[in-house]
């Protein structure tokens, strides 16, 4: 067996370097996994072409930088890009489809899913794209701890997208007309809130966010490829339901901590476990004593 | 003599067929989603091949002790599973598909990334099975299982079911204990799962864990509503159609899976009960010709 | 009443894929499978490429004795119940005289006993698992199977061989991906270099496909400190594992194996692949015509680089094509020419003969330039090249 031949936990010199690992890794998490939260808050589906959308994402956005060059208005067009296909699934996918069981939208989402992947290789060709953008911010050393340009630019992201939503969220009246939905469609319904436009508002957003993170996946790696969304797929569902199903803080907690703790599982612990099934027993263990996830309410 | 390229299709498709009407029994008769069913398909097929090529078990044994283990590991899973809310569940079956497939892949007990390797199909009266022969064998299995679902179907349990996949809390009401009957379909299902996992090593003659990952969980799903939720037939036709498709649909080459993702979208946009579904056209239609075969003009 | 309109119409279904057979042809029809969708595309669509070009050239050769080849190339999507089918519909419906492999060792592995058992003969372009060319249960080698591709432990230590002896590493690290072919290497690797004196500091095993985030890998290997890592993967993980290995300030040499040798590897890692040393099989400096040919061939008609997967399966199939122009197109004696392969000029190395289907050729030791492979040393150490016979 391929139980590595040092010691279990001299990793630690690390420590700090792996943090930096994992926070990026989580944030990008975050970003898929939040879109996701935010369409299951308000219509109780399953929507696996999320991770098809993060993809579309990364491939408009490669495509904008190879017109333009420069790459804060590629993040822009992926952005936009994510936002305008998810409007379109919404509208003509979903709508149509919620009136019927869940799993109706569920396989309808898988299919769509099966279809982008497979759109991406006949378009775009089944090699690997590169992304190679100059951003411009710069390597940040610290001795033998360095966060990378493409860490930073991640980090940076992140916390800009979180800090506008939240604001959102909050401080605007829509913002607030969805949380309201999130809870209660009906009843906001009837203090005469337009349902159908907060929910096309909650896929242009949440859509967007996934195709910020597509965009910034196809830089860290520099690498775009058709099948990019798969593995996103079913570990933003794991994040997702760690994070207690529509819980928005809770998505965002569960994304950092799945990040960091498959990080540390490779590179402290040296488990020989694959990274993606530590998301599923931490979602799987945490379910068995808080059955509604990390911060979710009953 | 048959061909043995139409007798490999076939008893694909047969296997798929057992495997879309296991599913069947948990997500159509008790309302459970499963996104994980290939684990179960996975822990009997490897159950089988570890019996077989390392335990020395006959096939006539190692197939069902296959179907016992993936039954009580269901049993084992689904009781702290089936405490959480439907779409947790869904998620949660999910990752125990994930994990599944991780422990074939990290242990080397069971071949790791090597696969096992030198399952035969079965002997009978001193010489090894034809494949034709083998189709049959499992073709009976397979009309067995359905007259079993039928008898079920009319029983106290079937009933229970019902009312569960209707009404959960109804059911409650009326006194029937929830969490019994749907760990009862939860182990049902996974045993007739570990059956198909049986035949299928053996008909493969090879397996690694990656046969058994999400994609076949979701291919599973998918037979189950294509051909209609619920209903006895409709997972099995899914089963044929989805089973055969990507051979009739070869000389589209490069385009097949994309036609396959497309299939799926639109099932569900305009079908969405699956073809034999109770509102859907199909059964409407046969229906129509049942009822009133005057008035064909 | 509703069953048997079902029935029916399972019927109609079938009647669907029983096609017609009937294009009675005078070619000589030679199969072949690969994954030209799905997760393994991109490696499917190079061997469909290369061997389509072998396919071109010998028709417009002549063909063998007279007769035009005709190729019947199936996509398999990776899946092995898919090359099960696939392989009956070779041998009985599309009746080829021969099957050429260009997928993984998934789907060529389940389809071996089959073809054994049919006597059709198989050359397999890349596949790497041990019992392609070997039966576990009857314990003895598949003869109508052979491999073009070296066993992934012969190459993994003929790596070691170089990193020990040429590169003097003591101290080394080993990262795999986890698959057949990742293990097999990394496990001949770990062996060879430990035997000849080496210490392996860690062995870790990456998931594949999808592993992208190598940081977490790498920050434990440089805490190590080894002066040689040995990388296993494919062309995406192979960049990725480079291009992180720099970002990290990691300035050990990385010593890489076939999967990185494509120009998609050097386009991805980009700068950080310079100095990457790779054991693979095809020399791309390698005066001879047959590889000069074909690299220049292949540039023309696809507008990209050749790569080791195609390379491999475009000798896999002029393997083939070679043993049909010696015996005929009756399949055993097809069996009885690869058996009896002789200092055959292919492009991926002259291979001196097949061992229990295994074959026996140098491995290439190439060095990233200037931003292409080039040549360093050829491993040729008979104790490491022959394959292990059961």
């Amino acid at each position: 067996m391929w139980f590595d031949d040092c010691s279990l936990l001299t990793g630690f010199n690390m420590l700090w370097q792996q943090l930096a690992n994992g926070i990026a890794i989580g944030s990008v998490y975050a970003l898929i996994s939040l879109g996701l939260t935010m369409v299951y808050g308000i219509l109780r589906i399953l929507h696996v072409a999320h991770a098809g959308i993060y993809a579309l994402g990364a491939y408009v956005g490669w495509f904008s930088f190879r017109l333009v060059g420069d790459f804060w208005v590629s993040l822009l067009f992926g952005m936009a890009g994510a936002a305008v296909a998810g409007y379109l699934v919404e509208r003509f996918l979903y709508s149509p489809l919620l009136h019927l069981p869940r799993i109706a939208p569920l396989i309808a989402s898988i299919g769509l899913f099966i279809a982008l992947e497979e759109a991406f290789r006949i378009v775009a060709g089944p090699h690997t794209l590169t992304y190679n953008a100059r951003i411009g911010l710069g390597d940040l050393s610290i001795g033998s701890f360095k966060l990378t340009e493409t860490q930073i630019l991640i980090l940076l992201v992140t916390v800009v997208i979180l800090i506008v939503l939240w604001t959102f969220l909050t401080r605007t009246r829509i913002g607030l007309a969805m949380r309201a939905c999130a809870m209660d469609a009906e009843t906001t319904s009837s203090f005469g809130v337009n349902v159908g436009r907060i929910i096309a508002i909650n896929f242009i957003l949440g859509s967007a966010m996934a195709g910020a993170a597509g965009v910034l996946i196809g830089v860290y790696d520099n690498q775009v490829w058709p099948t990019m969304g798969s593995i996103p797929a079913y570990k933003a569902l794991a994040i997702v339901v760690l994070g207690g199903l529509g819980n928005i803080p809770g998505t965002v907690v569960a994304s950092i901590v799945v990040g960091l703790s498959e990080t540390f599982f490779i590179g402290v612990l040296a488990i020989p476990f694959p990274r993606d099934a530590v998301a599923f027993i931490a979602m799987i263990l945490v379910l068995m004593f808080r059955p509604y996830g990390l911060l979710g309410k009953a | 003599m048959i061909s043995g390229y139409l007798i490999t299709i076939l008893i694909t498709i047969i296997v798929y067929a057992i495997l879309a009407h296991s599913l069947n029994v948990i997500t159509g008769h008790a309302g459970q989603i499963s996104l994980g069913h290939a684990a179960f398909f996975g822990i009997g097929a490897y159950t089988s091949a570890l019996l077989y090529t390392g335990g020395g078990f006959p096939f006539w044994a190692s197939v069902p002790l296959a179907a016992v283990v993936a039954g009580v590991v269901g049993a084992v899973l689904g009781i702290p599973c089936l405490r959480v809310r439907d779409d947790f569940l869904a998620i949660t079956t999910m990752g125990i598909g994930f994990v599944v497939e991780a422990v074939f892949l990290y242990l080397p007990f069971f071949g790791g990334a090597m696969g096992i390797g030198g399952i035969n199909l079965p002997k009978w009266f001193g010489r090894e099975m034809s494949k034709p022969e083998y189709f049959l064998l499992i073709l009976i299995v397979f009309v067995l299982l359905i007259l079993f679902d039928r008898r079920l179907g009319r029983s106290w349990i079937g009933l229970a079911w019902s009312s569960i996949r209707e009404d959960e809390q109804a059911a409650e009401a009326m006194g029937v204990d929830v969490v019994r009957f749907k760990v009862m379909a939860f182990v049902l299902g996974s045993t007739i799962a570990g059956l198909a996992g049986g035949f299928y090593a053996h008909f493969l003659t090879f397996i690694m864990p990656q046969n058994f990952g999400f994609g076949q969980s979701i291919l599973i799903l998918c037979m189950v509503v294509f051909g209609g939720i619920g209903t006895r037939w409709g997972p099995i036709l899914g089963a044929v159609i989805l089973g055969i498709l990507p051979e009739i649909s070869r000389p589209i080459m490069e385009y097949r899976t994309f036609v396959y993702g497309l299939l799926l979208l639109a099932m569900m946009r305009f079908q969405p009960g699956g073809l034999l579904g109770e509102e859907s056209t199909l059964p409407r239609m046969l229906r129509r010709i049942q009822f009133r075969p005057s008035e064909n003009r | 009443m509703r069953r048997l309109g079902l029935m029916g119409m399972v019927c109609g279904l079938f009647l669907f894929f029983i096609p017609g057979t009937g294009q009675a042809q005078d070619a000589i029809k030679i199969g072949f499978f690969a994954p030209i969708t799905g997760p393994a595309a991109a490696d499917g669509m190079s061997a469909k490429h290369a061997v389509e070009l072998g396919l071109k050239e010998v028709n417009d050769g002549g063909g063998i004795r007279g007769k035009k080849v005709e190729l019947i190339i199936y996509d398999d999507r990776l899946n092995p119940q898919e090359a099960v089918a696939i392989a009956n519909k070779l041998i009985e419906r599309d009746k080829v005289v021969g099957v050429v492999s260009g997928s993984y060792s998934g789907p060529t592995r389940v389809t071996a006993p089959i073809f054994q058992k049919a006597g059709m003969p198989m050359v397999a372009g890349y596949a790497v698992h041990p019992d392609v060319t070997w039966d576990p249960t009857q314990k003895k080698p598949n003869d109508f199977i052979f491999r073009n591709g070296y066993l992934g432990e012969v190459e993994g230590a003929a790596a070691a061989e170089f990193a020990v002896k040429n590169l003097k590493a003591k101290r080394i690290s080993v990262i795999s991906m986890d698959n057949d072919f990742g293990r097999a290497i990394s496990a001949g690797f770990a062996e060879r270099a430990e035997k000849l004196g080496s210490a392996i500091l860690t062995k870790q095993m990456y998931k594949f496909p999808g592993e992208k985030d190598f940081r977490p890998f790498l920050t434990r290997i440089k805490e190590g400190n080894p002066e040689v890592i040995f990388a296993a993967g494919y062309y995406n993980e192979a960049a990725s594992i480079v291009r992180q290995a720099k970002e990290l300030g990691i300035t050990a040499q990385i010593l890489g194996e076939e999967g990185f040798d494509s120009p998609k590897f050097l386009e991805i890692a980009g700068p950080a692949a310079e100095g990457v040393i790779i054991a693979t099989n095809l020399d791309r400096d390698d005066p001879r015509p047959v590889v000069q040919n074909f690299l220049a061939n292949y540039r023309k008609a696809y507008n990209e680089d050749a790569d080791m997967v195609g390379a491999s399966s475009y000798d896999a199939f002029m393997i083939l094509v070679d043993a049909i122009k010696k015996a005929g197109t009756d399949p055993k004696a097809i069996q009885k020419a690869l058996l009896e392969t002789k200092d055959y000029n292919g492009l991926t190395g002259k291979i001196s003969r097949f061992v229990q289907g295994e074959v026996v050729k140098p491995v290439q030791i190439q060095v990233v330039k200037g931003g292409k492979f080039r040549r360093l040393a050829v491993i040729d150490n008979p104790e490491v090249i022959t394959p292990p016979t059961k």
